[in-house]
């Protein structure tokens, strides 16, 4: 039985502008919005837009989001036929190779792909938040007859440089492809999710191997080559919310924004269009008496007893009396003990934070930097860490970072 | 073969005490009573088991059991979704001549047959009532050394003073114990004791192959209940055990209790008494993580996910999804699945069941000592 469409998740990204919170996971694993990953994103979008198969591409420290996927059940892909299927680089007859680029990756997986006959396939990536509906961009790739089509946001023209920009005419045709050009003919930036016909996609991945000058990336290579050989290109406007989450300062934004869904646009409370993850387990929050909240997300086994404002906890965030906690990410596990203060920053996973401790400063005219404590580090007591501190290591009481 | 089990079984009465709280199962059992913010009252008894290696549990259900159904699914949350054994739920069996069962006796004898087939050596049986993270082996173990027949677990607990001022014998039976070293020398049925007894918490082990005998010869002589027909008549021939459970438990005997037994959860030491040693496991909702929006005020909640607060909450217990709007007050109260507090609204000393809205500006309050109640899907 054929399937109509499967997605294909690049996963695979190191992420090592996040650094610390990307020392022993991959980019799609890094928590986000107070109980999610951000690769339950692109998965729940699937399963939404009644996708159930997915290939998830990984290579990059991929244990822990291994066993995050696990069967797949949290987000309904654990099918008979189908589902969600890890794929890391493997051993063939004719040898073994890492991940060379983006192509070369779903290259190595044709076989995946064959298995399941498809007509489409889209290729998404692992990186951003957004909920977008992908039945809705294959409805636009049928109709306007496509072979390949390309999701597109409308960026500032003074911000355009910096994206790969797709020109196309008053059809939505794209007529040329400029990757992070000097002088942008287009604000269309390509959001990395493509839908191809499978068909074209296999001929256009195959010649590309072949290529050895070839980085085997899609940006530099296949979208060129289509382009050179006059195929049916369309750009397939989107106009939601859309963040990639590449760097600690956009990470640290789009958390916030999920604080404020009616101006950011990032709306988590969307029962039609629910974000799945999987569950901590955890008995639901506490907030004691002399507890302080305003302006916060709070999810389960988090214990309150201090001031939180403004920030998003994880699960099992313990924030003890007299602590402080504000305009922070601060994820799971993470204790916060007493009288410490936490602000503008992200506290990773399982970390302590040591009585009177001070971690991070609000932002000021000249410094708005975002402190970032990587996972399972120890802030001993009276310890102090800057705001543009990017801390790796355990750090005595007392000690400074900056 | 390696074998992480427990060589025992288990079995639950989901509707066992549903007479003692009318209110809460008018469209359910006690097995899916809402508690503790996120929880079923099905899951601390369920979860126990499976934490203990019982992976083979059936419930033998009497009526109102579409919530318990949906509930627990295929098991899966539970661990409960295993080829050998696994979740096993028992419906009355119609027939003409049979009337749906009364008493354990005939709840089990419906189930002899499965109970012959099974391979665990014994049997452990609760009801659903007691909220409490329970160590079977441990009674298990105790059980098998003692060389008893029969192991009754029992709590250092006064009788309810709803219990004792009961007149009406239909709210169900229930049992104090004489324990002398370990064995049970006497049984009372519906004392009317005050002070501190030995309060059975009905929760059972026995040899699988005995239960059968026993089951069978109750149900040929037409007994009903297994305290009062089988194990107390024969205490001077049986050997019965008393495990005595001196850990945290949440027991539901009424109205008054259920709110109270929320309410006691505030506190952190009973709450991580009732969840620390091992975890309790149930449905998924996929709700988003709660949103505190500004001009929130919280003094001293429990919250589970989902909810969306911008009025003022102060000792409560919020379920899944509960909103409460701006300028609303809610204080001293349980709130169920999402329940909506309108803004203006006012609410104290309130036990509100599923879906339940009260409008903008309504002001509704109950007393410490008797909370209203108001039922699934009501407007105020």
């Amino acid at each position: 039985m054929a399937k109509e469409m499967i997605a294909m998740l690049l996963a695979g990204g190191q992420g090592s502008r996040l650094y610390a919170l990307t020392q022993k996971l991959a980019k799609p694993a890094v928590p986000f919005g107070g109980k999610y990953r951000i690769i339950d994103f692109p998965l729940s979008n699937c399963v939404n837009s009644g996708i159930d198969t997915v290939g998830i591409l990984t290579q990059y420290q991929p244990l822990v989001l291994n066993e995050y996927i696990g069967n797949g059940q949290p987000w309904d892909l654990d099918r008979l036929y189908g589902g969600v299927h890890v794929l890391p680089p493997y051993q063939q007859a004719s040898g073994s190779d890492w991940y060379k680029g983006t192509a070369n990756a779903i290259y190595q997986n044709i076989s995946f792909i064959e298995r399941y006959n498809p007509q489409y396939v889209i290729i998404l990536s692992g990186d951003q938040i957004c909920k977008q509906d992908y039945s809705d961009f294959l409805k636009f790739h049928k109709e306007k007859g496509a072979e390949f089509s390309v999701a597109v946001m409308e960026v500032p023209w003074d911000e355009a440089s910096r994206f790969g920009l797709m020109v196309a005419d008053e059809n939505d045709k794209i007529t040329e492809f400029q990757e992070k050009p000097k002088n942008p003919k287009s604000n269309l930036a390509s959001m990395g999710i493509y839908i191809f016909n499978w068909d074209i996609l296999k001929k256009y991945l195959i010649e590309d191997e072949a290529d050895e000058n070839s980085e085997n990336d899609f940006g530099n290579n296949i979208i060129p080559n289509l382009l050179r050989d006059g195929r049916n290109m369309y750009a397939y406007h989107f106009d939601g919310y859309w963040k990639d989450v590449g760097t600690i300062s956009s990470l640290w934004e789009a958390n916030m924004e999920v604080l404020d869904p009616e101006h950011s646009g990032i709306n988590l409370f969307d029962e039609n269009w629910k974000i799945y993850s999987r569950n901590s387990g955890m008995t639901g929050h506490k907030i004691s008496c002399d507890a302080v909240v305003e302006n916060s997300m709070i999810t389960d086994g988090c214990r309150i007893e201090g001031t939180v404002k403004h920030s998003i906890l994880f699960a099992g965030v313990k924030v003890e009396p007299g602590a402080v906690v504000e305009d922070a990410v601060v994820m799971g596990g993470t204790t916060i003990k007493a009288g410490a203060e936490v602000k503008h920053c992200i506290i990773a996973e399982n970390v302590v934070i040591g009585a009177n401790a001070v971690v991070g400063a609000m932002p000021t005219d000249t410094e708005k930097g975002v402190a970032t404590v990587g996972s399972g580090i120890y802030i001993g007591d009276n310890a102090k860490i800057g705001p543009n501190a990017m801390v790796n290591n355990n750090v005595k009481g007392g000690e400074e970072q900056w | 073969m390696v074998n992480s089990n427990a060589n025992a079984l288990g079995i639950l009465f989901p509707n066992s005490y549903d007479s003692l709280v009318p209110e809460l199962v008018g469209e359910r059992l006690m097995a899916s009573i809402p508690f503790a913010g996120r929880y079923r009252m099905v899951d601390f008894m369920l979860s126990s088991m499976v934490n203990c290696g019982i992976d083979n549990v059936s419930l033998i259900v009497r009526k109102n059991y579409h919530s318990l159904m949906d509930h627990l699914g295929s098991g899966r949350e539970w661990d409960l979704t295993r080829k050998n054994g696994g979740l096993n739920i028992v419906p009355p069996f119609a027939e003409k001549t049979v009337k749906v069962y009364n008493g354990r006796v005939e709840a089990l004898s419906s189930i002899l047959d499965f109970l012959k087939d099974q391979k665990q050596q014994y049997v452990v049986m609760a009801d659903t009532n007691i909220a409490v993270n329970f160590d079977f082996n441990s009674m298990i173990s105790e059980h098998i050394e003692s060389g008893a027949d029969v192991s009754i677990a029992y709590a250092k607990e006064e009788i309810p003073v709803s219990a004792r001022q009961a007149t009406s014998p239909n709210r169900g039976l229930y049992y104090t114990l004489r324990v002398e070293e370990g064995d049970v020398k006497e049984i009372y049925i519906n004392p009317k004791d005050e002070g501190i007894q030995n309060f059975s918490m009905n929760i059972y082990v026995v040899g699988r192959e005995f239960l059968i005998q026993q089951i069978h010869d109750a149900f040929v002589k037409g007994y009903s209940y297994f305290e009062r027909d089988i194990v107390a008549p024969q205490l001077g021939k049986l050997n019965v055990h008393g495990f005595l459970y001196d850990g945290y438990l949440a027991r539901i005997s009424d109205m008054k209790s259920y709110f109270d037994e929320n309410m006691k959860l505030l506190d952190n030491t009973n709450l991580d008494a009732l969840f620390d040693p091992s975890p309790i496991y149930t449905k998924i909702r996929d709700d988003n993580p709660t949103r505190y929006i500004l001009g929130a005020k919280v003094k001293n909640v429990m919250a589970a996910d989902g909810c969306v607060i911008e009025g003022e909450v102060e000792n409560s217990v919020l379920f899944r999804g509960v909103k409460i709007a701006k300028g609303a007050k809610v204080k001293n109260c349980v709130l169920m699945q999402d329940t909506v507090v309108e803004e203006g609204a006012s609410a104290e000393y309130l036990i509100t069941d599923k879906n339940v809205k009260i409008t903008s500006g309504k002001e509704v309050k109950g007393t410490d000592t008797f909370p209203v109640y108001v039922a699934k899907y009501q407007v105020v």
